[in-house]
């Protein structure tokens, strides 16, 4: 009975937050609404017994990838001239709207199809840190490295882009 | 009772299906990249929910490499927006089009 309720109210936030960051016309709302939906989405983790994943949601999907936006937009700075000058429902928005409604369904459903109607009795290990760290130095070592090679092209990039060319 | 997986799953493709709409259908920049997070973060939720509903640990690992991806994408993507901005004072995607088609307008 808790757990429903709990989903319903994370589902609102997250509904409300999303909405928020494609309607919003401020980029600086639109951070604040995915900071919503960065916490709700950590919290629907946490509702699936995923406890390893809710603290690094936390850590690096509220800590780092929210901060570091909601510094950019600072950084940027604009004011409303500076903004893109679009209506709220523009014509590519309306088309994408539509057409893109039978790729939700079809997505729903084959996804749907993979899982049962209910969520199965796990025990209290489920989701741990141990059961994570198992499988991810396990059977997923190599990806694991793959990423952290991919971590440091990124940092590397970014320095590189963000770097001021000399004249 | 909606504490089941279907209804995570709808939640999932709904984050998906808005950031389609903000990704074709806004100019802004940063609500782009914005979109984008917002797909990545339903295809987290998609992978967490099939790894409660089998239950198997190994979609929770992915969910889990996923989150490194979003964060090297979110340093890409924010650099070089301010990198953009720095070109030509502007957010609006519209002002970029040579990135494209490899001419100005």
């Amino acid at each position: 009975m808790v757990e429903n309720i709990v989903t319903l109210l994370l589902a609102l936030f997250l509904g409300i937050g999303s909405l928020g960051v494609v309607f919003s016309r401020r980029p600086a709302s639109s951070v604040v609404s995915f900071f919503a939906v960065t916490i709700s989405i950590a919290g629907l983790f946490a509702i699936l017994n995923q406890t390893f994943l809710f603290v690094s949601q936390i850590m690096i999907g509220v800590g780092a990838v929210v901060v570091v936006t909601a510094v950019a937009v600072a950084t940027v700075n604009l004011d409303n001239r500076g903004l893109p000058s679009e209506s709220r429902f523009s014509i590519p928005m309306v088309v994408t709207a539509v057409t893109a409604i039978p790729l939700s369904i079809l997505l729903y459903r084959s996804l749907v199809s993979t899982m049962g109607d209910s969520f199965p009795q796990v025990d209290g290990s489920f989701g741990s840190i141990e059961a994570v760290a198992e499988r991810l130095f396990g059977h997923w070592a190599l990806p694991f490295e793959i990423l952290s090679i991919l971590l440091l092209a990124a940092m590397a990039g970014a320095v590189a882009i963000a770097r001021k060319e000399k004249k | 009772m909606i504490w089941n997986p279907h209804f995570f799953t709808a939640l999932a493709v709904f984050l998906i299906y808005i950031g389609i709409v903000g990704l074709a259908g806004r100019k802004n920049l940063f609500v782009i990249y914005l979109s984008l997070e917002l797909m990545l973060n339903g295809i987290n939720l998609a992978f967490v929910t099939l790894s409660r509903a089998r239950p198997d640990m190994d979609p929770a690992v992915i969910a889990l490499l996923m989150v490194g991806v979003i964060a090297a994408e979110a340093a890409i993507f924010l650099a070089m927006i301010v990198h953009l901005f720095g070109l030509k004072r502007s957010v609006n995607s519209d002002d970029f089009r040579e990135l494209a088609d490899g001419r100005s307008r």
